[in-house]
């Protein structure tokens, strides 16, 4: 007897011993294990990776009341509006440009970017290993990620200057990737990452025209060459603007300006990239960008929204005579809009972004306003300012009145080639109002201080052409990265 | 394992029977109880055995020898051995302590050869206080021991054994009852427990390795015991009242105050109504117990059984709590080296919650809105131009009609708990023992709360009518049941060897070595809400019922199981009586961290030194016992917040058209690394009997060190992962000491007494926090966009649960209004505050130092005790004041002295509308000093051989007197239990009883 409790003593510890390891692996059963990656080898599973990037663009942090503040408030395009006491939050400081360090808009931009780069990120460690999806699908569905990274490093570096480049998923504890997410890399190496991804987009991606009607948000060779233009046009390489601008093929300019802000102009024949927005409709779960039509609708008694980013004077003045943009861009307070809602005197501000406003989902928080990120006007505009950097003015001039006409203006009066530089800007200006360009086209062209002198705002040249790195990041970077200059 | 429980069970049924020549007997002391430990020795035959846990003893000798019976506390006696059942009957030595017996974890020891810092409390000390949790009982009765209660039915106490070492990880400590490892004893009947031993020290504990670093409590029930069946019979019964109101303005102070505070004239002077809410939400509370257990042993088997059943109506109407529980524990003694336990508990409990946010709402309502209005409805804070409260008057302010709110607030939880265990001693050889035990746990709830959301909405609008509601809510429901099940079970098995051998006489080893298995199985939860159910809630559940299209929300949750797979060992050795080591190690292995994280040695080592033994101390008359004890060791906890790997799904987008694309990522950074929180002890101690043993004193100092606290981190911005990641970060140190004295004489033969006091203090600091940036803490959320408490960088040097908040300036002359102090020390509005840089550390939740007093006497049939606990140096918050905003009611203290232009001296700053920023003027301090129990009884002067042979009853007051320095209900504000949450803040909180009860004893 006693032998075998000994013996059985015994047993148990050494089985006990040997399995006592596999007896700790426990299945995780209220979240889904990253190891079940098994679950997500098949084509839809696949493409999960790369929807939740789209998705960020939906996210109030990423397309809404942060980046209308930094993109447009900031700019002579647009005031704070809203009542005079609704700082909203910092909009005012941003109107005035005064913002420092810690700004909050600032920051929430550099944090959101980030946060769709982790998905890029992620998409692009982990698509590589589904091995049962159609390797023609995850070739597409990797270009679609690195387009998306490319357009998230441009805003980035548009905003910020130099910026880390987290290029893959950082190890938690190893110090080269620590160095990799804190070390700020300088403009052109952004720029330089940013071209690596768009031309490996271009090589995956199909033409828009090959994607079926329920996916036509996602982006196309088209939009690959036209961002990639508009890259080598911040880095002033006239020549690459041109060359692809003139790959960005099977797209027109349409015919009804007004029309593409609207739910009939969805992806129309201009339409190069757009985020998509599907208002809360019957049966349908509410997908839009959060809060971006609210925050901006006319406010105070018989308005409805939040009232901030406001048309400018300066802007209103920009237009014209007989220019059709300025009633498609600006609502006037008094006014009767397309569907015949009226927009009473008693709103509390003058103009409102008729580009924000939504006829079915008016008061809905996720409404069907898109935003049209790259659109074929834009195309021909950096192709006619890139042949006049050439010298080839006489090519130019043809593409501007082409943008001219739509909006029932005539041919320009500039013809030597700073003139036309100047019709070029002038034009982007009001072509692309409300289409969170404005501030960085100013910055681009040198227009800015002489531009905010004339709204009454000081743009200090050596500070505000970039927005302060987040103090946040600063204090967790250390020696690591230094701020942005000119004393934030 | 099925097999293993199996044959136990066929073991369970084998007839007992007798084997072998062995002379066996039992060793009992004057009172007719066991003496375990005693040492029987043999000198001619050579053989010695051990008395086990209830005295019995087997030796192998021949009748007639002379065998030698010692035991340390008794006197030794030499008796002739036969062949019958023997019983001896030791006489204690004068140094009764010496034989007392602590329960280490896998084995007893005397408390005389113990190395560690232990507290035992006994049944009758845990049942004196009649509450329904042993450990509320122990409040005060223990030094080291930190026991924070509410009198709240059903509610669980907070037990901080030596500080607070984690911040985010669990804080409970581990129970043991019987064997079975489990974080709650609400379902065990304190009539049920013999013993109730807190482990403190590392020493001590780190036999429980990783589950050990907030300590361990360890319970065992009881067992059969004596010649005849013995019935045991408890009854009480009580009344229970709020121990401290807060007086609160009546109508006309009301009306005076909140005319101020809008400066108008809103509310007349002169009010018709003055609604008490508190009356009218409270009622006196009643509470009863009633025990009966049957008990008894035969010369092979030991059995107890006991049914309890305690029911209360809580103070706060409606809310009513019962609980039954049945037990039974049986020995078997199969064979001379066989012995057979068997433990099984049900527990069933019933409660109908009502929310305690009525206690916040009462102190906010005014009273000059009545219960109900003249025609029957609720009355609503309306007031019409009259400035009398009306239906259809302007609202004035947000709060809801607190009896309308219980009335309305239907809920009811049922919870069934059963625990069970078998456990198997055999004596393979002389001096080495195999224990094998595995217990269970099954735990089942349901619940359902009905909301009559119409009903509700009509109630708060009088002026209303029934198709306004659908007017207004067109797609609205009318009403909402959820119902809610959950269960889990949890099994122990631990398998281990002792043995315990004497050489040479002067040698005694004891060397325990075992491993174990622990599962905490998966965690199941259904919640289901439906919409416009039937009125009458007999017809919620219909046979063939399909409520697809009424579901609102269907959530079915299984949560991750937890294992945990040991090895133990422990080496007890002893000189010459006197000289004691004691080496202990674990290794664990846990299945919440990674592969190469999850295994963690635990070890410990405690050394004593008997000092009384020496010579040169043997004859003294003064000191009875000194003893030196200091011990170093290593504990962990494993309930850390973990951050599983997981995908984030729901990122969806349409893209481009009406199909809704599902979108995954992952949104989360996972430190490999993540594991114990690893606590170092550094303790020692001193323990001593003087003067014949009649003081008695234990001194403690200990150095507590947990160097990895669990923190959670920020990710760097631009990893883009926005979940917290928990990482080992931080640092908090525990220091303190303890002491306990306690002075029993007797005068005469018939008065006897005793007083004794023990006091702990605590020094609880976070020391340090790596070079991370923390995600910060916020806590002790107020509701009205007010937070109290903070950990985050700054935290650093700082207690946990601290308190981050304004300094309040006193207010104004010129206007009245309150000030603060801001960073630069200037006296600022509340307006120009900021929150970023204003705030301030101004003490934490968690007292220095507490103490405990007990003092009684018995005088022939007649005994007589009294208990009293006081804390020191914590911080309360009072959030009900706090909240308070226009047209909420206030405090009469506050509402007869406030400024105004002809009172610029008054105590209290003018009257204001806004929400008040969290500042130090809410803040105040938590000391208390509490009587916690009285209790008289008298001993009925009967024969023991009658039918009844002992009757005792007895008056009991609990909590009668309190001295605090806090204006709220009560300074002991247990919350959540969590000190970042609502512990140590008044808010919603329920109040401290004052009860009275009478009740007896009887034992047939």
């Amino acid at each position: 007897m006693k032998k075998i409790y000994i013996a059985a003593f015994v047993v148990s510890a050494f089985i006990f011993t040997g399995c006592a390891d596999d007896f700790l692996d426990v299945e995780q059963t209220e979240s889904i294990s990253t190891d079940d990656i098994e679950l997500f080898n098949n084509d839809a599973g696949a493409s999960q990776f790369v929807t939740s990037i789209y998705n960020k663009f939906l996210n109030w942090d990423m397309t809404s009341f942060g980046w209308i503040g930094l993109s447009s408030i900031t700019s002579d395009d647009a005031d704070k509006g809203s009542s005079p006491g609704d700082t909203g939050t910092d909009k005012d400081v941003l109107d005035a440009l005064t913002y420092n360090a810690s700004n909050p808009s600032a920051e929430s931009t550099f944090n959101a970017n980030y946060d769709g780069i982790n998905r890029c990120n992620q998409a692009l460690n982990i698509i590589p290993k589904l091995d049962k999806a159609d390797p023609n699908l995850t070739a597409r569905l990797i270009g679609e990620a690195k387009f998306l990274r490319a357009f998230m490093y441009f805003t980035l570096v548009k905003c910020y200057g130099g910026v880390p480049i987290v290029d893959h998923l950082p190890v938690p504890g190893n110090d080269a990737d620590r160095i990799m997410q804190l070390t700020r890399k300088t403009a052109a190496e952004v720029y330089t990452f940013i071209e690596s991804d768009l031309n490996d987009a271009i090589a995956a991606l199909p033409e828009k025209s090959a994607y079926g009607a329920n996916e036509r948000s996602r982006a196309s060779k088209g939009a690959a060459y036209a961002l990639l233009a508009k890259v080598s046009l911040y880095q002033k390489n006239w020549q690459k603007v041109v060359d692809n601008c003139n790959k960005v093929t099977g797209y027109t300019i349409v015919d009804d300006y007004a029309s593409m802000f609207r739910p009939a102009g969805k992806f129309d024949s201009e339409s190069i990239f757009e985020i998509y927005a599907q208002g809360p409709s019957t049966g349908k779960v509410a997908k839009g960008i959060e809060g971006y039509s609210n925050t901006q609708n006319p406010r105070g008694t018989g308005g409805w929204g939040w009232g901030f980013n406001t048309p400018s004077q300066s802007l209103v003045n920009a237009y014209e005579p007989g220019d059709v943009r300025k009633a498609a861009t600006i609502i006037f307070r008094g006014q009767t809009l397309y569907d015949g809602r009226e927009i009473p005197n008693t709103v509390d501000n003058e103009r409102y972004n008729y580009k924000a406003y939504s006829s079915a989902y008016t008061r809905d928080w996720e409404t069907d306003v898109d935003i049209k990120y790259l659109r074929y006007a834009e195309v021909l505009l950096m192709k006619a300012e890139a042949l006049n950097e050439l010298g080839q003015t006489d090519l130019a001039i043809p593409l501007l009145n082409q943008i001219r006409k739509r909006a029932n203006l005539g041919p320009t009066p500039a013809v030597s080639q700073s003139d036309v530089k100047i019709a070029i800007w002038k034009e982007r200006r009001v072509e692309m109002a409300f289409e969170h360009d404005r501030f960085f086209d100013l910055v681009r062209t040198g227009q800015a201080k002489a531009a905010f002198a004339a709204d009454g705002k000081v743009f200090v040249e050596g500070k505000h052409e970039l927005f302060p790195i987040p103090a946040a990041f600063l204090k967790q970077a250390g020696t690591l990265s230094s701020q942005n200059p000119g004393g934030y | 394992m099925k097999n293993f429980i199996f044959s136990f069970l066929a073991l369970l049924l084998l007839p007992a029977y007798m084997s072998g020549q062995a002379i066996k007997g039992k060793v009992i002391d004057s009172n007719g109880m066991g003496v375990p430990g005693a040492i029987i020795s043999a000198s001619e035959s050579k053989t010695s055995a051990d008395a086990d846990f209830d005295g019995n003893f087997t030796i192998n000798a021949k009748a007639g020898e002379i065998l030698k019976v010692s035991m340390l506390g008794f006197d030794a006696v030499n008796i002739t051995a036969t062949s019958g059942l023997m019983t001896i009957t030791l006489k204690e030595s004068s140094d009764t302590a010496l034989k007392e017996v602590v329960v280490i974890g896998y084995g007893t020891r005397k408390r005389v050869d113990n190395t560690t810092a232990i507290s035992s409390i006994s049944s009758e000390e845990i049942t004196r206080t009649k509450v329904l949790n042993a450990s509320q009982a122990i409040q005060g009765k223990a030094a080291g021991v930190q026991v924070i209660s509410s009198d709240l039915p059903g509610s669980t106490p907070s037990v901080i054994i030596r500080g607070l070492g984690t911040a985010l990880g669990g804080r409970t400590p581990l129970y043991v009852v019987d064997g079975m490892p489990t974080e709650n004893i609400n379902n065990i009947n304190a009539n049920d427990i013999t013993s109730y031993d807190v482990l403190k020290d590392a020493s001590a504990l780190a036999i429980y390795g990783t589950r050990a670093a907030n300590g361990v409590i360890i319970i065992t029930t009881k067992k059969g015991k004596g010649e005849k069946v013995s019935v045991e019979i408890e009854s009480f019964t009580g009344i229970r009242e709020p121990l401290k109101k807060v007086k609160v303005a009546g109508s006309n102070k009301y009306a005076h105050y909140t005319n101020s505070a809008l400066q108008a004239t809103t509310f007349s002077q002169d009010q018709p109504v003055n609604t008490d809410w508190f009356d009218e939400i409270t009622r006196t509370g009643t509470y009863s117990q009633n025990n009966v257990s049957v008990s008894g042993a035969s010369e092979n088997i030991k059995y107890f059984f006991s049914l309890g059943n305690y029911e209360e109506k809580a103070i706060l109407n409606g809310l009513d709590y019962s609980r039954t529980t049945f037990r039974n524990n049986n020995e078997y003694k199969i064979s001379r080296k066989l012995t057979l336990n068997q433990n099984f508990s049900f527990t069933a409990t019933k409660s109908t919650p009502k929310p305690l946010s009525a206690f916040t709402n009462a102190y906010k309502q005014s009273p000059i809105v009545p219960v109900r209005f003249a025609d029957g409805k609720y009355g609503v804070s309306r007031v019409g131009a009259d400035g009398f409260a009306s239906q259809t008057g302007s609202s004035f302010n947000n709060v809801g009609n607190p009896v309308a709110q219980l009335d309305f607030f239907n809920e009811q939880q049922r919870s069934q708990t059963f625990q069970g265990g078998l456990k198997l001693d055999y004596e393979i050889i002389e001096s080495l023992k195999f224990t094998s035990q595995f217990n269970g746990e099954f735990y089942t709830w349901k619940q359902y709360n009905f909301d009559d959301t119409k009903e509700i909405w009509l109630a708060a609008n009088p002026n209303k009518v029934s198709s306004d509601y659908e007017k207004e809510f067109p797609n609205a429901n009318i009403n909402l049941l959820t119902k809610g099940r959950e269960e889990y079970y949890n099994w122990n098995f631990s398998n281990y060897l002792t043995y315990n051998k004497e050489f040479a006489e002067i040698h005694n080893i004891e060397v325990t070595a075992g491993i174990e298995t622990n599962v905490k199985g998966a965690r199941e939860k259904l919640t289901i809400a439906r919409k416009n159910v039937n009125a009458d809630e007999n017809y919620w559940s219909l046979k063939d019922g399909e409520y697809a299209t009424n579901v609102t929300s269907y959530k079915d949750e299984v949560f991750n199981e937890v294992k945990l797979a040991s090895y133990l060992g422990r080496f007890q050795y002893k000189l010459m009586d006197r000289y004691l080591i004691t080496g202990t190690v674990r290794r664990d292995g846990s299945s919440n961290f990674g592969k190469d994280y999850r295994w963690g040695t635990f070890p410990a080592f405690g050394l004593g030194w008997v000092v009384s033994k020496e010579a040169f101390l043997a004859d003294s008359k003064t000191i009875n016992l000194l003893k030196l004890r200091g011990g170093w060791g290593k504990l962990g906890n494993q309930n850390v917040p973990l951050n599983r790997a997981s995908y984030t799904s729901g990122q969806t987008a349409y893209l481009g058209g009406s199909i809704l694309n599902e979108g995954t990522t992952i949104n989360s950074q996972i430190d490999p690394k993540l594991s114990w929180e690893i606590t170092e002890e550094t303790s020692a101690g001193l323990d001593f009997e003087i003067l014949e043993n009649r003081l008695k004193g234990t001194f403690d100092v200990y150095d507590k060190n947990t160097s990895n606290v669990i923190l959670n981190t920020k990710p760097y911005s631009t990893s883009g992962i926005t979940n917290v990641s928990p990482a080992h970060v931080g640092e908090v140190s525990n220091k303190g000491y303890e002491i306990s004295l306690r002075w029993d004489d007797k005068i005469g033969e018939n008065f006897s007494y005793w007083v004794g006091g023990n006091f702990s203090n605590n020094k609880n600091e976070l020391t340090g926090v790596k070079d991370v940036i923390l995600s910060p803490v916020i806590g002790g959320n107020l509701g009205n966009g007010q937070d109290t408490k903070l950990l985050d960088n700054t935290s650093i040097g700082q207690p946990l649960g601290s308190f981050y908040i304004y300094e309040y300036a006193g207010f104004d002359a010129t206007n009245g209004k309150m000030l603060y102090y801001n960073v630069l020390g200037e006296k600022v509005t509340q307006d120009a505050l900021s929150a970023l840089v204003d705030k301030k550390y101004v003490g934490s939740i968690l007292p220095k130092s507490n103490y405990g007093v007990t003092l009684g006497f018995a005088y022939k049939n007649f005994d007589f005790s009294v208990d009293g606990y006081g804390t020191n140096g914590a911080k309360v918050y009072n959030g009900k004041k706090g909240q308070r905003i226009a047209g909420e009611n206030i405090e009469e203290s506050l509402a007869t002295d406030f400024w105004t232009p002809n009172n610029l001296t008054a105590s209290n700053p003018a009257p204001f509308n806004q929400v008040p920023v969290a500042s130090t003027y809410y803040l105040e301090s938590g000391d208390f000093f509490r009587i916690n129990n009285i209790t008289l009884g008298y001993k009925l002067p009967l024969q023991s051989t009658g039918f009844i042979s002992a009757c005792r009853i007895y008056v009991n007051a609990i909590n009668p007197f309190i001295t605090q320095k806090f204006s709220g209900f009560s300074p002991e504000l247990n919350g959540d239990g969590d000190p970042y949450k609502t512990q140590g803040v008044e808010l919603d909180a329920y109040p401290t009883l004052r009860s009275f009860v009478i009740g007896a004893n009887l034992k047939f």
